[in-house]
């Protein structure tokens, strides 16, 4: 059985009683400040040999042809041969984390002190209040609800969250629910609400139930920037980008209009690791060939191969489980803003509660694991090249790299909802959608601005032209 | 204006090194007078950047929760390079992550 809020409770009202709504939300506490979590660079391996390097040297002797010579090695790990091409197994019953609400319900649910429904979050404490009686609470924190905190390098094999399991194939998005209050029937349309208010009873009534179409997730990570403290980054980070923006939106601008998005994602951790391989070149030599204007820089190098090997583990690896919103291309849609603003504080996510999202938008998960192991195998493999990275800063020719393997002991999937501020502006004539984004727990702001076109192609010629005119000018004294 | 300041800067060293490594005289003075439009060019794209941010993404390499232990690995020289005029190895993708290489099929383990 899951834990209850945990309001001060005096006692139920009689089921149907319906309290007024109560008055605004009490007044706000400060936020505590989001917790980033630091990376942990891996200890590099020894790098080769420092290289004496010669500059400018006299005329050099023809080059000779390449020669492979033997040296000595660093004993470690190299990269494993190629195993036999294996699809990924993907057990037919992965272990399942049961999130599921079973003190809440489809429905009213109210508060435990008055039994009021009209229940909304506080966004100034990150805390749900009833609106008729002004107690405040808050879901258990996820990770401890949810034992998230064990250790990720023992992962194996593939771990869900229930509320991240399998989209069923004819689950609808629109949910019909009896209201408790007075039988009336309410749609919620649940790609963009998890609540709907009954228009006899005026009960609000809410989505809780893990039903199979990714509308419920395990948790959710609440608003904890207002709506003002929005509008105001939005105007400072539009009001640096006026010169160039667009007429039309400088015009249209009313950053009032921010939207409150819970979006949602797949919390990922990963127990992985992973092998690169490839060359890399060290400076041995370089000199100069000619004279005058005619001078050539040469350069000669020593080769070597190079593999590397890093076992690491990845916590709340964020990736979009909206198809729509994991589509970065620029060309087309802004969405890469909204990614831009990750990552999220998401250690103090709470248990689902659909009352956090009253009086925001939402938009439900509609990617299955399967569909997600992709851009999650691309995001490990980018974190193993980058942990290596620091092990080959003795090449100082650089490094190619040209194999890469990753091996995915284990990963747990955690599904949630991500708070975000978002103000959009559609540009007719180009089709596009720009978002300015608010991360609405660190408050990190990123956006796109339409540009005015001519005003920036005519500061590109003119600065071009003038550019061109110095050097014409300066060739001209030079010929003369 | 800093990044606009610093693009024209790269822009000339980069048109002042082709000048220098350019065998024939030729090139070095058509490389001089392409620098009004690289100019131009220099001025749009990062204007643009700065207002669409099209370049930019959630940098999770470095802000994902991420321990790694010691990383281990070979060095082996195989060849060497003799009177090249290129300045990095080519090819070079070392601080390019996301740039896919050949993938070498995993271990058949449970997912």
């Amino acid at each position: 059985m899951s834990d209850p809020v945990t309001p001060p409770t005096t006692g139920t009202p009689p089921a149907g009683s319906v309290p007024p709504a109560g008055g605004p939300a009490a007044p706000a506490a400060a936020p505590p400040p989001a917790a980033p979590t630091p990376a942990s660079p891996a200890p590099a391996s020894p790098p080769p040999t420092a290289v004496p390097v010669t500059s400018s040297a006299p005329p050099a002797p023809p080059a000779p042809p390449p020669t492979s010579t033997a040296a000595a090695t660093v004993p470690a790990q190299p990269v494993a041969p190629a195993a036999p091409a294996a699809a990924p197994l993907i057990p037919t019953a992965p272990p399942v984390i049961d999130t599921e609400r079973r003190d809440l319900t489809d429905g009213v649910n109210r508060c435990a002190k008055c039994g009021s429904t009209d229940i909304v979050l506080n966004p100034a404490t990150g805390m749900l209040v009833c609106q008729f009686c002004r107690t405040e609470w808050s879901e258990e924190n996820a990770v401890a609800a949810f034992g998230l905190d064990t250790d990720i390098a023992a992962l194996k094999g593939t771990t869900i969250a229930s509320g991240a399991k399998d989209i069923a194939p004819d689950a609808s998005s629109v949910v019909t629910l009896k209201c408790q209050g007075c039988g009336a029937e309410v749609v919620i349309d649940t790609a963009h609400a998890m609540s709907g208010r009954c228009h006899w009873c005026r009960h609000t009534l809410t989505i809780n139930d893990q039903i199979p179409n990714g509308a419920v997730p395990d948790a959710v990570l609440p608003f904890r920037m207002t709506h003002d403290e929005a509008v105001e980054r939005i105007r400072a980070f539009a009001s640096k980008r006026r010169m160039f923006a667009l007429g039309r939106f400088k015009r249209e601008f009313t950053p009032e209009n921010v939207v409150g998005v819970y979006l949602p994602y797949m919390l990922v951790d990963g127990n992985v690791a992973s092998d690169v391989a490839g060359h890399g070149e060290v400076l041995r030599r370089r000199y100069t060939r000619g004279t005058g204007n005619n001078q050539t820089t040469y350069y000669d190098a020593d080769v070597y191969a190079v593999t590397r090997h890093v076992d690491f583990t990845v916590d709340d690896l964020t990736i979009e489980s909206s198809s729509e919103r994991a589509n970065l291309d620029t060309r087309v849609n802004t969405n890469n803003i909204i990614n831009t603003i990750l990552p999220f504080d998401t250690k103090e996510a709470v248990r689902w509660n659909a009352d956090y999202l009253i009086g925001f938008t939402s938009e439900k998960r509609d990617t299955d694991i399967a569909g997600l192991r992709p851009e999650l195998d691309d995001q490990l493999m980018s974190i193993a090249r980058a942990q290596v990275q620091a092990s080959v800063a003795g090449y100082d020719r650089g490094v190619r790299w040209e194999q890469e393997k990753l091996d995915v002991k284990g990963t747990r999937w955690v599904s949630v909802y991500l708070p975000v501020w978002l103000y959009s502006y559609y540009q007719e004539e180009k089709r596009l959608l720009h978002y300015i984004a608010v991360n609405a727990r660190t408050g990190e702001t990123m956006g796109s601005i339409p540009i005015q076109t001519w005003k920036l192609l005519l500061l590109s010629l003119t600065t071009g032209t003038v550019i061109e005119g110095a050097v014409l000018g300066f060739l001209g004294m030079l010929l003369w | 204006m800093v990044d606009l300041a610093g693009d024209l800067l790269a822009a000339v060293q980069h048109l002042a090194s082709y000048h220098s490594n350019d065998d024939d005289n030729g090139g070095g003075w058509l490389a001089l007078l392409a620098a009004g439009p690289a100019a131009g060019v220099a001025v749009w794209t990062t204007i643009f950047r700065y207002y669409r941010n099209t370049d930019k993404r959630n940098d999770y390499e470095h802000e994902a929760g991420i321990v790694a232990q010691p990383v281990t690995g070979s060095d082996q020289k195989v060849d060497e390079v003799h009177g090249t005029r290129r300045k990095r190895i080519d090819g070079d993708n070392v601080a390019n992550y996301r740039q896919r290489v050949q993938r070498i099929p995993s271990d058949p383990e449970p997912r």
